[in-house]
């Protein structure tokens, strides 16, 4: 039988192989008990590979809560059962997607998943009900397309985000597409953002005014600027640090009003160096990088991150980039016309709100509304082909979560506009206040209290069939909804915001909403709401009208929704909400306790515990359980008579594991094997750190046994003894670094950082 | 031909009695009752939002059901996910069981035509869209039929010649 492996390897680049090969194994170790279920989990983590609600093997039905009866009880991490069914995020960077690469999207949504694709509020795509069994062939088929899963979760730097209309927009800069997608390449896998405790996210904005990346809302966001320099425009960015929502939102800090382009990479590695080793580890709750640079200060940050960044090895790859910036352009398929001929019944109200005219004469953007982010696999393959027809390459995700067509030639937006109504994505209304922004809440978010998504579709439904009869103020307000505080809707930057949240009444679970009023999408997300109260589920749409109905009646001039909201005040506001925050007895309307789109009498019995912070896991038991791979794919090429390939893989393994104890002390180590045989003799072996309580100095001689004489000719006792000999030698190294971790040396110190 | 992912859309035989939503809590109470044999009933997820999208989905371990929209033609859809055990004839025979205990639950809600239905090869690696791996098909889908519905005659058709959709077989009785 053909396998995606087989069919896909020539097709794939090199190290994509390799990696889905490598996950393949640690899949295999998992199912044999070699593999710790912590490591595994956040190993999938940071290839994407996600769980989702109901997978500790309990769901309360309604009535009673049942024992989800798998066949096998294997874990795939603490309390997640290996076969219940999981989320697979994609990364895409800044949004930016071809049509082959939506095809596989779309044939990979029909035959892993359930036929639709979720596009993520950070522009990823998320397929859900995936069993993991299925995640390598997944991978392997996107990375023949050239797309990567690796670190859409976990620990990690996430998918870097840029604003859907950079390069087009009449407002930027400069185009940050190039700058956001060399970022991506440079800070995946790299070893300096592998030692987080909590996960990183970047976006880049074309310009401070719009919406647009929503920097301020980042871990680490730039903003295209300029400056001129001996009479030469030179291209900077705006950088700020410490942004992001959560519980409790930070404004990002301005960490350097100009950094020039050249600085960007180099800069963005020193962040992740810093955060690397002064960041939260143990708190997860505390380990965003925003709460360190609360704690340090901006200033003492700026100087811990310029202090890194003298100490780092120049890399080429820092400016490397910066010719492919000169030459960057995306080509049209057509030619520019201006709009003109007959134009289709319902297409004036489509245009007014989901197109963008270009600064390019005659090109425009199609904003594809997705009612809660969704489409399925056959609109995303028509809407391939749509753009095959139309644009070519230009097709992005949204932060809105909505697909983007840029290069439209005018002329061509009629047909494309009846295309589309054929095709059932033809509603009106991209960023209005029916364009409803959702997390997946309760529907498959393990931490999720309260249904955003049903409230969302509610809600949408409700505005839709009024849109346009809506005064211009409420109609283009925003609605944000996230199904618990951690603020995956981000509620919080919306003018209403809603997350989840849970009443007891009576005996009995209801679930509710906190209304967050005024945040500001606009200026790069910048400002954050006010909290204003706890409302039934059931009454929010009540609150909507209420407030929006308030504005329009009282507000005054051009006053903005937040300059009205803040001129009310809470107690105000609070007081017209007063008597929607109560609820009916069960006997008198038990619609109240159940939540939206989901008959079950409401629970929050099936809460789980998060993932998206992944396992707190140490570069060095990564290193080690990449090492405990390589010995275990040895003994299969052992097992099947290869033993060359069986004594390369043990060596392999030894070398990873002596690195993965090196860098606890020298990070910036070369890898080469000379070098780390050199270092791990200096550092372990002659101060006898390994041999001082676990014998590892004997194992430390199967290390130096391999380096310097390398076998001549490979027999099968040969190679079995270099096998075992490896997986000993492992086991002495976990041994030291379990041993140096409670005795509290094994982290590493700010001395020893870049210097041998 | 190696196919384990079948698929089995069974029409809806009056598509205006459809209530899409009705399906959420039809679908809710068999996870009540893990009504479905053979099945580890696991959830249940609205889609009605979505133009001729899956409609109401039922999550299974084994695969999934739902009241599926998809060309706007309102059915039940059973996809399966999980091996069978058996040759190809067995696995095709097991997922059509599956799909009409289904349409069976479902009596007294909604009625399914039997002389025209779909089947589903999920699968591009092993089944692409074309010719030779629709010939290699008919053989197992013929001996399926007859297996599950007796000798009732029926003409395969390939649904869709588009080789980037999956392999479809519209099934009609004569």
């Amino acid at each position: 039988m053909p396998t995606w492996k087989e069919k896909l390897s020539i097709t794939m680049e090199p190290q994509l192989v390799e990696e889905i090969d490598a996950f393949e194994s640690q899949i295999a170790l998992r199912r044999s008990g070699k593999l710790d279920e912590k490591i595994f989990a956040e190993t999938r983590l940071r290839r994407g590979v996600y769980g989702q609600r109901y997978d500790n093997g309990h769901r309360n039905d309604g009535v009673r809560t049942q024992e989800l009866n798998f066949s096998s009880d294997l874990t795939k991490g603490p309390d997640t059962l290996w076969d219940a069914p999981g989320m697979q995020r994609i990364k895409i960077p800044f949004g930016g997607v071809t049509p082959d690469q939506m095809d596989t999207l779309a044939d990979l949504a029909e035959e892993y998943s359930d036929s639709v694709l979720h596009v993520t509020t950070r522009q990823d795509f998320q397929l859900h009900y995936v069993h993991i069994d299925d995640t390598p062939n997944l991978m392997r088929r996107l990375a023949a397309v050239g797309i990567t899963t690796r670190e859409a979760c976990g620990n990690s730097v996430r998918n870097v985000t840029a604003c859907p209309l950079a390069g087009v927009c009449h407002g930027e800069v400069f185009d940050v597409t190039p700058y956001a997608r060399a970022t991506a390449k440079f800070l995946l896998g790299h070893p300096d953002a592998q030692g987080f405790g909590r996960k990183f996210k970047i976006a880049f904005s074309g310009c401070r005014e719009r919406a647009c990346g929503l920097v301020n809302m980042h871990d680490m966001g730039g903003i295209a600027v300029t400056r001129t320099e001996n009479g030469m425009e030179k291209r900077g960015f705006e950088l700020y640090v410490g942004g992001g929502l959560g519980a409790v939102p930070h404004d990002a800090k301005l960490f350097e009003p100009f950094l020039p382009e050249e600085e960007l990479l180099p800069t963005a590695q020193a962040v992740a160096r810093v955060f690397a080793r002064l960041g939260e580890k143990k708190n997860r709750a505390a380990a965003r990088i925003k709460f360190l640079v609360a704690k340090l200060g901006i200033e003492e940050f700026r100087r811990l991150v310029l202090e890194e960044r003298k100490t780092m090895v120049p890399d080429p790859r820092w400016t490397g980039y910066l010719p492919e910036v000169a030459e960057f352009k995306e080509n049209p398929l057509k030619e520019p016309v201006p709009l003109n001929g007959q134009r289709p019944e319902g297409f004036e109200k489509w245009y007014s709100t989901n197109v963008y005219r270009q600064k390019q004469a005659g090109y425009a953007v199609a904003t594809i509304t997705l009612p809660l982010g969704d489409l399925t696999s056959s609109q995303m393959r028509q809407l391939a082909d749509l753009a095959r027809s139309f644009t070519g390459d230009n097709v992005r995700t949204t932060v809105e979560q909505n697909i983007v067509l840029r290069w439209v030639s005018e002329a061509d937006l009629p047909e494309l506009y009846r295309e589309l109504v054929r095709m059932g994505l033809g509603e009106p209304g991209a960023g209005t206040i029916v364009d409803v922004t959702a997390c997946p809440g309760t529907d498959t978010c393990k931490l999720g209290i309260a249904s955003s998504r049903g409230l969302a579709a509610e809600i949408r439904t409700r505005l839709a069939a009024k849109l346009f009869t809506l005064d211009e103020a409420v109609k283009n307000l925003h609605i944000k909804i996230s199904g618990c505080f951690n603020s995956c809707g981000q509620h919080h930057i919306s003018d209403l915001g809603f997350y989840g949240t849970s009443r007891t009444i009576g005996n009995r679970k209801v679930p509710h909403f906190q209304v967050v009023l005024g945040g500001k999408w606009e200026d790069n997300a910048g400002a954050y709401g006010l909290a204003i109260g706890t409302v039934p589920s059931k009454s929010i749409p009540e609150v909507i009208e209420r407030i929006t109905g308030r504005y329009v009646r009282d507000r005054n001039g051009n006053e903005t929704f937040q300059e009205f909201i803040k001129r009310i005040g809470k107690q105000e506001l609070r007081g017209m909400l007063e008597n929607l925050m109560q609820v009916p007895a069960y006997e008198k309307d038990r619609s109240f306790y159940s939540d939206w789109g989901d008959p079950r009498e409401f629970t929050i019995g099936d809460l789980g515990m998060g993932e998206c912070a992944g396992e707190v896991v140490s570069a060095a038991q990564f290193d080690l359980a990449d090492a405990e791979r390589l010995v275990f794919e040895g003994q299969l090429h052992l097992d099947s008579g290869d033993y060359a390939q069986a004594d390369a893989l043990a060596y392999r393994a030894m070398i990873q594991a002596a690195l993965s104890l090196v860098k606890t002390q020298f990070q910036s180590v070369r890898n080469d094997s000379d070098t780390v045989v050199s270092e791990f003799r200096a550092r372990f072996y002659d101060t006898n750190i390994l041999g001082d309580r676990y014998a590892g100095n004997k194992f430390a001689q199967y290390l130096f046994r391999r380096h310097d004489s390398p076998p001549h000719e490979h027999t099968l006792d040969r190679a079995r003894r270099i096998v075992e000999e490896a997986q000993l030698f492992i086991e002495a190294v976990y041994a030291c670094h379990d041993s140096l971790t409670e005795r509290g040396s094994a982290p590493i110190s700010i001395k020893a950082v870049g210097k041998p | 031909m190696e196919v384990q992912r079948f698929g089995v859309k069974f029409f809806v035989a009056d598509p205006p009695s459809v209530r899409l939503h009705d399906f959420i809590q039809i679908f809710h109470g068999w996870i009540q009752k893990q009504t479905v044999e053979n099945h580890l009933l696991i959830d249940v997820h609205n889609y009605s939002h979505i133009h001729n999208g899956p409609g109401i989905l039922l999550v299974a371990h084994e695969g999934n059901f739902s009241m599926d929209m998809a060309d706007g033609l309102p059915g039940l859809l059973y996809c399966r996910k999980t091996p069978t055990t058996g040759t190809p004839v067995d696995h095709l025979e097991t997922i059509l069981k599956s799909a009409l205990q289904a349409c069976n639950l479902l009596e007294g809600e909604v009625r399914f035509r039997m002389d025209d239905f779909l089947l589903l090869a999920n699968d591009r690696l092993n089944a692409p869209n074309d010719d030779e791996c629709f010939s290699q098909l008919k053989p197992i889908v013929s001996d399926a039929l007859e297996r599950v519905f007796g000798h009732t005659k029926y003409t395969l058709t390939r649904h869709s010649e588009n080789p980037k959709e999956r392999l479809v077989v519209r099934v009609a009785g004569n």
